[in-house]
């Protein structure tokens, strides 16, 4: 059963994730990104991290894909549609080739390197009040740093894009 | 139960998958994408052993919480900056964005 819904979640996984890059649209691809995401949080589910699943979605799908889809419609609003040259084939073909060899070495290493346990350990179900008091007591130092970062990078990102009024800015409201 | 190794095969593909994206592509959104699959296939790593080691350790789920939230921010700031690109040039093409070469 379990073996039955983790090829079912790789296989939406690992299609989508092709997807995504090789769609026609853009627009398309960030909704394949989408699904590739949210196939990862069942992944997660399946390993026992509800919590875990759940943050992704919301960020992830709530937040990054929908920044994504924003972004899209904004250059394409400015010009039409977004022109993509087709790649030359060469190039697809060295970049299948170092991805099948970076994947191939990497898996091999995780595989033969992992500290396997030939049993693996029973269902263990991590609660949300052990996973909170950890974030509140051991990892708090982390979270004050995380958020410092947050607010940083909000602030940076806001200065990116604004649109300066005077000089050559596109007017638009 | 499926064993440790199909997580860590899934994850590497992951991790081609990206890659190949990384090299091939020419839209600067679509090099956005590459790199949220490869934070994703570090995800699922993090997660799994955390879940196969014995006894099971909370900081795997941790440290996913924390890196979902920095590629957060890293999509943030890459769409902001992907804006300001277009707007200076007109396009996202990486391969046109060489004013800066040398």
């Amino acid at each position: 059963m379990t073996d039955l819904v983790f090829l079912a979640l790789s296989g939406l996984v690992v299609v989508s994730a092709i997807l995504a890059l090789e769609a026609k649209e853009l627009i398309y691809g960030a909704i394949w990104l989408a699904f590739s995401l949210i196939g990862v949080a069942g992944l997660f589910i399946l390993l026992g991290a509800e919590y875990v699943a759940m943050f992704q979605i919301a960020v992830y799908v709530g937040a990054v894909v929908v920044l994504i889809l924003f972004t899209i419609m904004l250059v394409q609003r400015e010009r039409g549609r977004i022109v993509e040259e087709e790649e030359p084939g060469r190039l697809g073909r060295a970049g299948a080739l170092i991805a099948g060899l970076v994947a191939l070495v990497v898996a091999g290493a995780m595989i033969f390197l992992a500290p396997v346990s030939p049993e693996t350990p029973e269902f263990y179900q991590v609660s949300l009040r052990e996973l909170g008091r950890s974030l509140a007591s051991s990892y708090s130092g982390a979270l004050v740093i995380l958020g410092l970062l947050i607010g940083a990078t909000i602030v940076g990102a806001l200065t990116l894009a604004k649109v300066e009024r005077e000089g050559k800015s596109n007017g638009t409201a | 139960m499926e064993p440790l190794s199909s997580y860590l095969i899934l994850s590497s593909a992951l991790v081609g998958i990206g890659i190949y994206g990384l090299v091939s592509k020419r839209n600067a959104i679509r090099l956005l994408f590459s790199i949220e699959l490869i934070v994703n296939a570090a995800n699922i790593n993090f997660v799994a052993f955390a879940r196969y080691s014995n006894p099971p350790i909370l900081s795997g789920w941790v440290i996913v919480l924390y890196s979902v939230a920095a590629a957060a921010m890293e999509a943030a700031v890459g769409l902001a900056l992907i804006l300001v690109a277009f707007r200076l040039n007109g396009t996202i093409d990486v391969r046109k964005l060489n004013r800066l070469r040398g």
